[in-house]
């Protein structure tokens, strides 16, 4: 066993150190905010080179120690079935809904945040879906369980849970977003975890049957134009969905990411509005009232209301706009030095795909577009990734998102010019992640702030 | 600033009459020319209407030629004008595409119930409802569920709509002084013996609210209320009958007499008046439907509401070089900015205890 082969793999060579990465400084390729963006320009008949692939851990000291077997390597493991229901190691524990106390004065009608931090993928796991409770967190036996779509029909209908599922049924990749969502954000930054200013949110895959095929099989009257959804739970919750939206796309889920929907989610049963404020998508279903009226319920008058900066209100709010956010480096993280890093966020629109995600380093002068790097589906959450090289100066990092009806996200200020900041819903600007300049007080720190 | 919304629709509404519904103001500048290939608003320029544009009549053809990009902020200015106050304003004409406003709803005195739609310019979202419904013509039911008759409803029955559809038949009711008395025993303890709040429960009226309209960003948020905020009086009875109280909700020792009592005692609490002479909810008044009916035409706050006007910005999709509005703090300034509460050694405050358990800071709102 070699100890010492340093050599052999790191040998910096001129060649190898031209190809570096500080030879982009003096090519020419593209600076901005003390970043630069690494170009494949090169012509094709110059192969895979191994050397300078590694020229970068030139130098580096290397670990020298022979490892050692660890436990797990020594002993057997488990059987099967030892979980019959599987959880995540008991190393990820930290990674957990997490709540602010001080936002609801109790836990029956509060919420909780999706560690946004800690997610990679478009998917999120269904123990980690946020939580939004107006009267608690129930079981329901789904056996007693019923749906009923009555009023404005040729037949009111009732439906047990086997019924649903004999419909065609539809899975559906989609967010469900609070319009709380970066709600404690609108005077100014509260605080540093894109769990608190985004987590307010999860992306599942839903399966159900579309609300216009059981509004169909009760032969909905062309008069009918309001549904009123109601909840089983201790809060009745309920909105007024207009019958577009309704027959536009909204499901009756029964399953989420391939299991029947969590308690927390609205077991048995939650209606889904795609892209639309999650408040909307009532859960525990039980009735739907079709009706030629809004209801103008407590949770879309007194609550889920705007109030603009001249004191007039906007109600009866639906889709929720594009918006993005960068999760990776987020404040839960601290810079390395300077090096090589890649920017990973997720985007996403209420009124279809995600189309473009740029990023500025330099609070919005200058942007470079993101890849996108997962499916792109409508009103579902796309991933996205840029490559920048930090020199260790300070970076204003902020994303933006184009979706496909072409609306560009924008900047807090515009936001707040016509907003106000006693909104509380719908702070779908960007966000400003300040990383610290290397040689600073708090060197690669990741920190929230607000223009 | 804008004014009420009464003074908007009044200004918006005088605009597309003078502007004989086809005649258009581009805020000058040239700036349509921005839509490249966009078919051109059939339009002409009228100096005295800068910013107040009636939307032209081919916007539908307009989106088209932008690939069905409805919100692309070229067609968006087009249809709408280049200022994004103005665009508000012109979301809450009911005719034009972008509006989410239908007639009835922008009634800014004693009104119904306010309706919104999907706006038409939302061209995918009518195109897959149609489908989906009115040319589904060969639908016929699967037959999976089973008749039930409207009278099975009775007890699921909770809706109280802002029509006064669902409210309980007249002689269902209570005096005031009683209601009162059922609210001391039952909703007291939360909301206060007057509706001063408690346990962290906000307050349901407040003697001398902050005016809604904001003097100041930084000010305090004003608390919502019910006499200060809420548009229908209906909703406190469907929302106490459906909701409270909160451990024991739809609770039939209260029953629907007592949800009418409970309901007059807190809008004579508010002040909310029964006609034009302010003439006030009295203890010995026996308060049902039809009261609740004449006070649902008096709330303080009811013409103040719109429907949703998401979104008026329509930015460009800027790469370089952007301009300073869409940069750092809206000037350009990139150095102004304002950051989360440090903690003592001055450290910035992450994920931590110290900082998950901090008071409430002045967010802008009182709970959700």
């Amino acid at each position: 066993m070699t100890d010492k082969v340093v050599e052999k793999v790191a040998i910096q060579t001129e060649e190898s150190r031209n190809q570096g990465r500080r030879a982009f400084l003096k090519g020419g390729a593209a600076v901005a905010g003390g970043v630069l963006f690494t170009q494949a320009a090169q012509s094709a008949d110059i192969k895979f080179d191994p050397q300078k692939a590694v020229a970068p851990y030139a130098g580096r000291e290397e670990i020298t120690n022979v490892l050692q077997d660890q436990a797990a390597r020594k002993s057997l493991g488990w059987g099967v079935r030892q979980y019959p229901y599987g959880m995540p190691s008991p190393f990820e524990k930290e990674v957990q809904r997490r709540t602010l106390e001080w936002l609801t004065p109790d836990s029956m009608a509060s919420i909780t945040m999706t560690p946004l931090q800690s997610l990679h993928g478009m998917i999120t796991p269904n123990g980690l879906h946020f939580e939004r409770y107006h009267g608690g967190g129930i079981n329901i036996n789904p056996d007693e369980h019923r749906l009923v779509i009555h009023g404005l029909v040729e037949r009111p209908l009732i439906f047990t849970m086997d019924d649903l599922k004999r419909f065609p049924s539809e899975s559906r990749v989609l967010f469900a977003e609070c319009p709380a969502n970066g709600a404690m954000e609108w005077k100014g930054v509260q605080l540093n975890s894109v769990q608190w200013t985004h987590g307010m949110m999860s992306c599942v895959e839903w399966t159900g049957v579309k609300l216009s095929t059981l509004l169909k099989e009760a032969g909905i009257k062309p008069e009918g134009t309001w549904l009123i959804p109601e909840g089983a739970d201790a809060s009745g919750m309920a909105r007024s969905v207009p019958v577009e939206l309704a027959m536009d796309d909204c499901m009756i889920a029964y399953a989420q990411n391939g299991e029947a929907l969590r308690p927390e989610q609205g077991y048995p049963i939650r209606l889904v509005v795609p892209g639309c404020e999650a408040n909307m998508w009532v859960k525990h279903l039980r009735r739907i009232q079709v009706t030629n009226v809004p209801l103008q319920h407590r949770e879309e008058t007194s609550k889920y209301t705007e109030l603009m900066p001249d004191g007039t209100v906007q109600n009866m709010s639906w889709y929720m706009e594009a918006n993005s956010v960068i999760t990776y480096p987020s404040p839960d993280f601290k810079m390395q030095g300077p090096g090589r890093y890649v920017a990973k966020g997720i985007a996403w629109s209420g009124r279809g795909k995600v189309d473009h995600v740029d990023i500025s380093f330099d609070g919005g002068r200058n942007w470079t577009e993101a890849k996108l790097t997962s499916a792109v589906l409508p009103k579902a959450w796309t991933r996205f990734e840029l490559e920048f090289d930090w020199d260790g100066s300070e970076l204003l990092m902020m994303s933006r998102t184009t979706d496909e009806t072409g609306y560009v996200q924008p900047g807090m200020p515009q936001m707040r010019s016509i907003e106000g900041t006693n909104n509380v819903y719908h702070r779908t600007a960007m966000v400003t992640w300040k990383v610290h300049a290397h040689n600073s007080e708090f060197g690669g720190m990741i920190e929230n702030v607000q223009f | 600033m804008f004014n009420s919304k009464k003074t908007i629709i009044a200004s918006a509404v005088a605009g597309v009459m003078m502007a004989s519904g086809v005649a258009m103001a581009m805020s000058g500048n040239g700036e349509a020319a921005k839509a490249g290939n966009l078919v051109t608003p059939d339009s002409s320029k009228n100096p005295e209407l800068t910013g107040v544009t009636g939307h032209p009549e081919n916007w539908r053809q307009i989106i088209e030629a932008a690939d069905g990009k409805y919100l692309d902020g070229a067609v968006v200015k087009a249809l709408l004008g280049e200022d994004d106050r103005m665009r508000l304003v012109q979301k809450m004409d009911p005719a034009n595409p972008y509006s989410f406003e239908v007639a009835d709803a922008i009634d800014g005195g004693p009104h119904g119930n306010m309706q919104c739609k999907v706006p038409e310019a939302f061209v995918d979202v009518h195109a897959s409802a149609q489908a989906n419904y009115n040319n589904d013509t060969s639908f016929v039911a699967y037959g999976y569920g089973t008749p039930i008759a409207e009278d099975a409803l009775q007890v699921w029955k909770i809706h109280a709509d802002a029509d006064g559809n669902g409210l309980p038949p007249l002689d269902v009711g209570m005096s005031v002084q009683q209601g009162g008395d059922l609210y001391i025993q039952f909703c007291a303890m939360c909301h206060g013996e007057f509706g001063e709040g408690a346990k962290g429960y906000l307050p349901l009226t407040e003697g001398d609210p902050l005016p809604l309209a904001a003097s100041d960003f930084n000010a305090s948020a004003p608390v919502k209320t019910i006499r200060n905020y809420w548009p229908y009086a209906t909703t406190l009875f469907d929302y106490n009958r459906r909701a409270m109280p909160f451990w024991t909700p739809n609770m039939p020792m209260i029953g629907d007499a007592g949800y009418m009592g409970i309901t007059g005692y807190i809008l004579q609490m508010n002040g909310i008046p029964l006609d034009d002479q302010g003439t006030q909810i009295e203890d010995s008044d026996f308060f049902n439907a039809e009261m609740l009916m004449q006070t649902n035409k008096y709330l303080e706050n009811a013409g103040n509401f719109f429907c949703d006007h998401r979104p008026v910005i329509a930015n460009e999709r800027c790469m370089s070089d952007c301009p300073d509005y869409m940069v750092g703090d809206g000037t350009g300034d990139i150095s102004s900015y304002r950051t989360a509460g440090r903690l003592p050694d001055g450290t910035p405050a992450y994920n931590v205890d110290q900082r998950i358990e901090v008071t409430a800071p002045g967010v802008g709102h009182h709970g959700f």
